[in-house]
């Protein structure tokens, strides 16, 4: 079992990004909690040892997309929706960047982890492939089609569509 | 990089009472970052105690139950009583109607052979049987020599009175076959010498005749090498086997399925 220090490190270093993928994925905050919980009480118990702070990053992103969509697929869950739920997740959504995270949260699922991974983290497809455990050529077309779809509703204007070297 | 989805995204953060709820649910679940001592050994005395006490029980109970010699008994009614290695009757199994009704009338289950043997031989049904003249026949097999020797000597002694009783050692063996056929281990061999002289007889048949009347068809026969295979027709005339058959000393008479014949009383 780790440290309370590393606990506590591996919280200042990765609920960040735990909570984007959180905001990604889930639609209330209770959840978000859940899995803040869940991820990080895997870390504290989890032998594994990092080469180096990306591969513990990758770590973290795979867990907590993993433990998202286990707490999605809740049998319950599946069947039910809280009334207060969009309401809430659009009001957590900061306005200066509304527009944006908007247009992600409305992509179907497939294709939001590969946006957040490749437009905000920069990892490259075969990078993706890993993380997701997805086919490189998978993880190509769920891009090409994501970024159809984000164009289609943002525009082109201001936006930096392909990343150069990366996909 | 795209400036827009960076700063999108670099806008969420994860909140401060967020973190703290984290931090305290972790301290709480990892009971104070303290590793899981391990149970101390007194703590599993209780546990071990009990599993001591069940594999105890099931021992004993294997030592119990288990049969080491078989006492089959056949004179019409045909029963067989197995007993454990504490000379207890375990079982006790009737292999026709007459049967039935004997061990319907006494109570043998745990009790010691002799006492379940006198209750036997002393009942109506079997005091009725002999009575009449009717052949009593009591094999005893078991694995171990010792205890279906002294086993046979106790028979013996139980049966001095009977003239026609007649007691011999037999093997595991041939009681198996005996009972794959659905025949005690008496009738058994009753059946075999009947078929010799009526091949096509059934062990269903033999099953309801008494020794009696097995011997008396036996007998009507003539052929001295089938009377050789009952006991109490060696000399070929009469059914005096008794008192108490032979001892376990002098061998037993069907022994081995050799279907040897000697000298009882």
């Amino acid at each position: 079992m780790r440290s309370e220090q590393e606990a506590n490190r591996a919280i200042e270093r990765h609920a960040d990004t735990v909570r984007r993928l959180c905001m990604i994925h889930l639609k209330n905050y209770a959840d978000t909690e859940d899995i803040f919980q869940t991820v990080f009480l895997k870390y504290v118990l989890s032998t594994v040892t990092f080469e180096s702070d990306a591969h513990e990053r990758a770590w973290f992103i795979r867990v907590t997309i993993n433990a998202c969509k286990d707490l999605l697929r809740n049998f319950f869950r599946s069947r039910t929706v809280p009334i207060d739920e969009l309401a809430e997740q659009a009001a957590a959504l900061p306005d200066d960047h509304r527009e944006v995270l908007e247009a992600v949260l409305s992509l179907p699922a497939k294709y939001r982890d590969v946006v957040y991974l490749h437009y905000y983290e920069n990892y490259t497809a075969p990078e993706i492939g890993k993380i997701l455990g997805k086919n490189v050529n998978t993880v190509y077309t769920l891009l090409t089609r994501s970024r159809q779809l984000l164009k289609e509703k943002l525009g082109g204007d201001g936006y930096e569509w392909e990343v150069s070297g990366s996909v | 990089m795209n400036g827009k989805f960076q700063e999108a995204f670099d806008s969420i953060h994860a909140e401060e009472a967020l973190k703290a709820r984290t931090k305290a649910f972790l301290e709480q679940k990892t009971n104070g970052y303290r590793p899981k001592k391990a149970l101390p050994y007194y703590r599993l005395a209780p546990v071990m105690a009990c599993f001591l006490f069940v594999l105890a029980g099931f021992w004993g109970y294997q030592l119990y139950f288990t049969q080491t010699s078989v006492i089959s008994i056949d004179i019409n009614p045909s029963v067989e009583l197995g007993v454990n290695r504490f000379d207890r009757v375990v079982s006790a199994k009737a292999y026709n109607d007459d049967g039935e009704e004997l061990l319907g009338s006494v109570e043998v289950n745990f009790k010691e052979y002799t006492q379940a043997l006198d209750e036997i031989l002393n009942s109506d049904i079997i005091t009725d049987c002999l009575s009449r003249d009717e052949i009593l026949s009591i094999a005893v097999v078991g694995s171990d020599e010792t205890q279906s020797g002294r086993i046979l000597s106790d028979v013996q002694a139980c049966t001095a009175g009977q003239k026609n009783a007649f007691c011999y050692l037999a093997s595991p063996e041939e009681m198996e076959e005996a009972h794959e056929l659905g025949l005690s281990y008496g009738k058994y061999r009753a059946y075999l010498a009947m078929q010799e002289i009526d091949p096509d007889i059934t062990p269903e048949e033999v099953q309801q005749m008494t020794m009696r009347e097995i011997r008396d068809l036996l007998a009507a026969s003539g052929d001295p090498d089938i009377l050789q295979q009952f006991p109490g027709m060696q000399d070929g005339t009469s059914g005096q086997g008794g008192p108490g058959g032979q001892g376990p000393g002098q061998g037993p008479g069907w022994h081995g399925g050799k279907r040897k014949q000697q000298s009882a009383g």
